[in-house]
């Protein structure tokens, strides 16, 4: 499934490229030198990510991800899921392979739902640079509204899924 | 030493990471490799994904003109603008530092305080990292995760506006 994904949306990119050499080849290089930009910055993320993965599904028993955040946690469960989201720094993209091992781990859906919302909604370590961009007040009122807004979205995520 | 700590300081994730393993190696080797294995395996089978998710950005990047589209989110007013805007949100990728600038920049060209709440909860349902999402959360996760974030943005948006306006006095 992931294989044959990765590989459809390979040649979709593929196209797109075609079609921006086509009309200007400059325009094109521009593309493949800013995509492997951001690549190669977040490559050190990835690489970290991934490891982490590895290091979850081997030394973490199941047992204690569906304690922290399993469905019998309910509601403390989600707002586990929530706050680990919320303090956690870095690219979504680092965040879907850890929901899924939390998921194979016995993690309950809605939770895990919440950490992902909460991931790329709320940004704690993002918040004073938010507020000097913005102003403490915008700044504390989005990310406190964005966190009630991913533990609900994970309660209705395991109402839906 | 001092470009390590440097690099160190700043892929802080990657640091500890590498620090975990040292600690894995040094208890039970055995099964730190298999971690390594099955950490390795998962990464191999997602980087076709990466890969093209990455590709697509850089198409992205050089197809659309953010400061255009900011320019034009200040000058609408209408809950038309915070739906366009929104839909723009949605197609954004980005760190926080390069996002929160442009949208400083969309306020001071007059936009609504609705319109940069909206596209920041927008910006959370990032439509060019889906094919990711899907390889490892399927297609129901991502689907129901990217409608409830994507319906989120305008009365999120709205409520922000309301609360700045009640903390400049505007409304009572």
């Amino acid at each position: 499934m992931e294989r044959y994904i990765g590989f459809a949306y390979l040649v979709v990119a593929f196209i797109g490229y075609l079609v921006t050499v086509r009309l200007s080849r400059q325009k094109a290089r521009q593309a493949a030198t800013s995509g492997a930009k951001s690549f190669f910055g977040v490559a050190p993320t990835f690489l970290a990510v991934f490891g982490l993965v590895g290091l979850l599904e081997v030394f973490v028993p199941p047992s204690i991800i569906e304690r922290v955040l399993g469905a019998e946690g309910g509601v403390l469960s989600l707002f586990a899921g929530g706050a680990v989201g919320s303090v956690a720094a870095g690219p979504p993209v680092a965040a879907y392979p850890i929901a899924a091992s939390l998921l194979a781990g016995g993690a309950w859906m809605p939770a895990v739902a919440a950490f992902i919302v909460s991931w790329t909604l709320v940004g704690f370590v993002s918040l004073p640079f938010e507020a000097s961009m913005f102003g403490w007040r915008f700044a504390l009122a989005r990310n406190g509204f964005s966190f009630v807004f991913a533990l609900l979205i994970g309660v209705a995520m395991g109402a839906i899924v | 030493m001092r470009r390590v700590l440097e690099f160190a300081k700043s892929e802080s994730l990657l640091a500890i990471t590498a620090a975990l393993f040292v600690l894995a190696f040094a208890m039970a080797p055995a099964r730190a490799l298999e971690a390594l294995r099955v950490g390795g395996e998962v990464l191999l089978g997602v980087l076709p994904i990466i890969v093209a998710v990455f590709a697509a950005i850089g198409l992205f990047n050089v197809w659309v003109d953010k400061k255009a589209v900011a320019r034009r989110l200040g000058e609408g007013s209408g809950l038309g603008t915070i739906v366009l805007a929104s839909l723009f949100g949605t197609v954004l990728i980005g760190p926080v530092y390069v996002i929160f600038p442009l949208l400083k920049a969309v306020r001071e060209h007059g936009a609504r305080w609705a319109i940069v709440g909206s596209v920041l909860t927008a910006w959370a349902v990032k439509v060019p990292m889906i094919p990711l999402e899907i390889g490892f959360l399927g297609v129901r996760f991502s689907l129901a995760r990217t409608i409830l974030v994507a319906i989120s943005a305008i009365p999120l948006g709205l409520l922000l506006e309301y609360v700045m306006r009640l903390g400049a006095g505007e409304v009572e």
